[in-house]
C-alpha cells in the first residue's frame, strides 16, 4: 500500500497548484520540497524601512563575488542584502556550462520556489501560440489547442487573482481580471500617439497577479488587496501577489490531505516494470543526508524545468537506460527561455507638474505581440512583447547638478518624465539546446551537476535587432527626447527567468516525452506540469500557463485513480 | 558666533561634541558608523572632507541636513562592510581629487575656508562636474553616495521624501 495518493516534487508555482487541486480533490498528497521552510511570518522581510536596512541593503560586493555571482549577474536589481536567503548561494549550488556557451540558472530553494521571487505578469497563450511549431515547422505540434486550456486558465486566475484590462485581442487572451493599475499620463499619451502611428500595435496595463479586489475566496485565505509598496522581491505580508505560499499551499493544507516535507531532494524516480508505473520517490535530506524512501500511486514532477528533466535522466532502470519516459531521447532537450535586450527609453514632455503617488508593483504597461499575427510578414519567425512603464527622473541619486537648498529640494519635483520599454522574444524549439547531467562532477548531495548547451538561432538576433528599432520608432511617434537604445546585446539563455521545453508534450512517443495532459507516454502515473511540458515558448511569461495545466493535469489524474485507471 | 563650519570641525575631533548636530535624535542606522565615532574606514581628513562636502550637498533646512542624518557615518559603513577594495581604493582616489580641485578653488586648504568660500568652491567644482564635457571622474559618485545615503536614513526619507511605508493605493497623476 503505498504511503499517500500523490506526491508533488516542488512547491514552486506549479507544484503548489498541482497540490492544490489534488488535494481538494480529496486525494492524500505529499509535497517534496528540496529547501528549508518559509514561514511568512517569521521570513518575509518586506516590512524593513529602508533605514533598518544596512548600506542601501546591498549585499557586500566580496560576498556577491564568492556567494552570488551568478544570481546576482543575472538579477542583480532584485537581490539584495535583507532577502539574499531567497535565492541560492552558487558556491552551494554550482553547475556547468558546455564551453562556449552561458546559461543563467537563477533560483530559489525553499517553500514556494520562486514564486515568492517572482515578477508577477501573466499573460494566456493563443492560438496563434499553439498553432506556431506546425506552422512553421519548428519544434513538433502542440497536441492541444487554447479551447481545450481556457476553463484551466479560467479557474486559475479565479483563484490567483490578476490586475488587468480587457482589451479583446485575439493574440493575447483576456484574463478573469480584478481592476488594473491606471496608467500614468505619460502612458495614456504614449498609447495614444502609437496606437493611431501604427494601428496594429496596443499599449495596454501589464497585467500582473496582484490582487486590487480581492474575492472572499482570496481574503478566507488572509489574502488582501496590494498595497502599492513595491515590496514584493521581499514577501508579501498582506499575501496580495500570488505565490504558491500565500495562496495554493495555504488552500492545499486547509483540506486537512497536504503532507509537506522539507530539505528533501529528490535522487530519483522508483519504476516497476511489471506494472509499467512509478512507485516512490527516493530523496536524500539536505541537512542530515538521510536517504528515504516515499511512495505514492501517482508522481506530480513540478521541481522546474531543469530539476525535473534532470530528475528523469538520473532515475534510469533497464527498462528506461538513458533516464525514465526517455525513450524519445527528449528529454532535456528544446530548452528554451525568454530572450531580451532590445528597448528603448525617452524622455516624454508635457507631465513635468506631475507625480505619482504609490509606489506600482511590477512594470506599467505591456506592448502585446503584433509581429506576423496575419500570416509572415517579417523577417524572423514568430515575435515579442515589450514590457515597460514611466516615471518621472526624480531622485536620481548623484545626477542632479548644484549642492545645498536648491540641490535637495530638487528631489521633491519629479522632473521630465521618462518612459521605457523593452522586448521579450519567442526562443525557437532546438534539440541541441539541452541540459544533460554532467558525467562526472556531483554536488554535495551526490546527484549530477547540471551542464548546460544552450545558443540562440538567427531568428532571435534577427527579432530581437529588429525590436530595437521598432522600439526606437515607437518612441519617436511618442514625441519622446532623449531617447536611448542600447546596442541589442541578447540575455544569456535563461536569464528572463521562464526556462522550460525539457520534457515536451506531443502528439507522438517518439518524438515526445507527455500527451496532452502532461501525463508521460509511456508510464501513465507520471506527470511533469512544470516549465518542462511547453513544447514552444511563445512569448508571453508562462507561469499562469504552468498553473493552468498543473490544474487540469491534477483533476485528469484524481479521474483516472477515481475511475481505478491508476 | 560658532560658524557652522566650526560646528562640524568640531564633530570630526572631539568625540561627543557632535551631539549638538543629532538635533533630530534617534539616528539609528543600522552598522553606520555613530556620530561622534571615529571612522573605521576613513582617515580623519578624508572624514573631514566627507562630512564637509555632505553639509554643503545637503544641508539642513527645515528638514534635516545630511550631518544631521549621519550620512559621512553612513558612507564609512558603506564602506567598511560593503565595499570591495577596487571600490575602497576608487572611493579614496576620488576623495583625494575633489579635495585637491576644491583646494584649488577655496586657494588653500577648503577644510579651513569660510562658510562662502567652501560653498562658493563646491558649487564652481559640482557645475564644472555637471557641464556637458565635465569631470565625472569619481565626483558624481561620490555625490550619488551622499544623496542615496541621505535618503535611505528615517530623516531623509520621511521628513524630506514624505516615504510611506504603507501607500494603500496607487494614483497615476497628481498635479503638483
Amino acid at each position: 500500500m503505498a504511503d499517500f495518493d500523490a506526491i508533488v516534487v516542488g512547491s514552486g508555482m506549479s507544484g503548489g497548484m498541482s497540490a492544490k487541486e489534488l488535494t481538494e480533490r480529496g486525494l492524500k498528497v505529499l509535497v517534496l520540497e528540496r529547501g528549508p521552510e518559509i514561514i511568512p511570518e517569521r521570513d518575509y522581510v518586506d516590512n524593513l524601512a529602508p533605514w533598518e536596512s544596512p548600506n542601501l541593503d546591498n549585499v557586500a560586493q566580496d560576498e556577491i563575488a564568492e556567494r552570488y555571482p551568478k544570481q546576482y549577474g543575472g538579477v542583480a536589481y532584485a537581490i539584495k542584502e535583507s532577502n539574499k536567503n531567497f535565492w541560492v548561494r552558487d558556491d552551494e549550488h554550482p553547475y556547468e556550462e558546455a564551453e562556449g556557451t552561458s546559461y543563467d540558472w537563477l533560483r530559489g530553494y525553499h517553500t514556494g520556489g520562486r514564486s515568492i521571487m517572482w515578477s508577477r505578469q501573466v499573460y494566456r497563450l493563443s492560438n496563434l501560440d499553439f498553432n506556431a511549431n506546425k506552422t512553421d515547422g519548428y519544434g513538433i505540434d502542440w497536441p492541444i489547442r487554447y479551447e481545450e486550456l481556457e476553463p484551466w486558465y479560467e479557474k486559475v486566475e479565479t483563484f490567483i487573482g490578476i490586475a488587468g484590462s480587457a482589451e479583446g485581442l485575439p493574440q493575447l487572451p483576456d484574463s478573469v481580471f480584478q481592476p488594473a493599475f491606471e496608467l500614468t499620463d505619460a502612458e495614456k499619451a504614449l498609447k495614444a500617439k502609437v496606437e493611431t502611428t501604427f494601428p496594429e500595435r496596443n499599449v495596454i496595463a501589464a497585467r500582473i497577479a496582484h490582487l486590487t479586489d480581492a474575492t472572499e475566496e482570496q481574503q478566507s485565505l488572509g489574502r488582501s488587496n496590494c498595497q502599492v509598496r513595491n515590496r514584493c522581491h521581499f514577501g508579501c505580508s498582506f499575501k496580495a501577489y500570488f505565490s504558491s505560499l500565500n495562496a495554493t499551499l495555504p488552500a492545499a493544507e486547509r483540506t486537512g490531505n497536504l503532507t509537506m516535507v522539507h530539505n528533501a531532494i529528490v535522487s530519483s524516480i522508483e519504476y516497476d516494470a511489471e506494472t509499467n508505473r512509478v512507485t516512490g520517490v527516493r530523496i536524500v535530506d539536505a541537512e542530515t543526508n538521510e536517504k528515504r524512501l516515499y511512495t505514492s500511486k501517482v508522481i506530480f514532477l513540478n521541481a522546474s524545468t531543469i530539476a525535473s528533466a534532470m530528475i528523469l535522466l538520473q532515475s534510469k532502470s533497464e527498462a528506461f537506460p538513458t533516464g525514465l519516459v526517455n525513450r524519445s531521447d527528449q528529454v532535456g532537450r528544446n530548452l528554451m527561455d525568454h530572450v531580451s535586450g532590445a528597448g528603448a527609453a525617452g524622455l516624454i514632455s508635457g507631465f513635468d507638474n506631475q507625480k505619482v503617488f504609490g509606489r506600482r508593483p511590477s512594470g506599467g504597461i505591456y506592448i502585446p505581440r503584433y509581429a506576423n499575427l496575419n500570416g509572415q510578414d517579417k523577417p524572423y519567425l514568430r515575435g515579442f512583447g515589450f514590457q515597460g512603464g514611466s516615471s518621472p527622473l526624480g531622485n536620481a541619486g548623484g545626477r542632479i547638478a548644484g549642492i545645498g537648498r536648491g540641490f535637495k529640494e530638487a528631489h521633491k519635483n519629479p522632473g521630465p518624465w521618462r518612459v521605457n520599454i523593452g522586448a521579450f522574444g519567442e526562443q525557437l524549439p532546438n534539440p541541441e539546446n539541452r541540459v544533460t547531467l554532467h558525467s562526472s562532477k556531483r554536488d554535495r548531495w551526490g546527484n549530477p551537476l547540471a551542464l548546460f548547451h544552450v545558443t540562440y538561432s538567427d531568428n532571435e538576433h534577427t527579432m530581437l535587432a529588429e525590436a530595437s528599432k521598432d522600439a526606437v520608432a515607437m518612441l519617436e511617434a511618442a514625441g519622446c527626447t532623449d531617447i536611448t537604445a542600447n546596442d541589442v546585446s541578447l540575455t544569456k539563455p535563461g536569464n528572463r527567468i521562464h526556462e522550460m521545453g525539457s520534457a515536451r508534450m506531443g502528439h507522438d512517443p517518439a518524438d515526445s516525452v507527455l500527451n496532452s495532459w502532461c501525463q508521460a507516454h509511456d508510464v501513465p502515473n507520471l506527470f511533469v506540469t512544470d516549465g518542462s511540458f511547453m513544447t514552444s515558448s511563445a512569448c508571453q511569461n508562462p507561469s499562469l500557463t504552468y498553473m493552468a495545466f498543473s490544474a487540469r493535469a491534477a483533476h485528469y489524474a484524481a479521474d483516472l485513480i477515481a475511475d481505478g485507471t491508476l | 558666533m560658532t560658524t557652522r563650519r566650526e560646528v562640524l570641525q568640531g564633530l570630526i575631533v572631539s568625540i561627543g561634541g557632535a551631539t549638538a548636530l543629532t538635533a533630530c535624535g534617534g539616528v539609528a542606522n543600522v552598522l553606520s558608523t555613530r556620530p561622534g565615532s571615529a571612522a573605521r574606514f576613513y582617515t580623519s581628513e578624508e572624514y573631514a572632507l566627507v562630512t564637509r562636502i555632505s553639509d554643503l550637498i545637503i544641508p539642513r533646512t527645515e528638514t534635516p541636513g545630511a550631518v544631521d542624518a549621519n550620512v559621512p557615518g553612513y558612507m564609512d559603513g558603506l564602506m567598511t562592510d560593503w565595499a570591495n577594495s577596487e571600490t575602497k581604493n576608487a572611493h579614496r582616489t576620488a576623495l583625494r581629487q575633489i579635495k585637491g580641485e576644491l583646494d584649488q578653488r577655496a586657494r588653500g586648504n577648503f577644510l579651513d575656508a569660510s562658510d562662502s568660500l567652501a560653498e562658493q568652491s563646491l558649487s564652481a567644482f559640482d557645475a564644472a562636474a555637471f557641464a556637458e564635457d565635465g569631470d565625472t571622474s569619481g565626483y558624481k559618485r561620490v555625490k550619488g553616495y551622499v544623496s542615496q545615503s541621505y535618503f535611505a536614513t528615517e530623516e531623509g526619507a520621511t521628513e524630506e521624501l514624505k516615504w510611506v511605508a504603507v501607500p494603500g493605493r496607487w494614483d497615476p497623476s497628481v498635479e503638483i
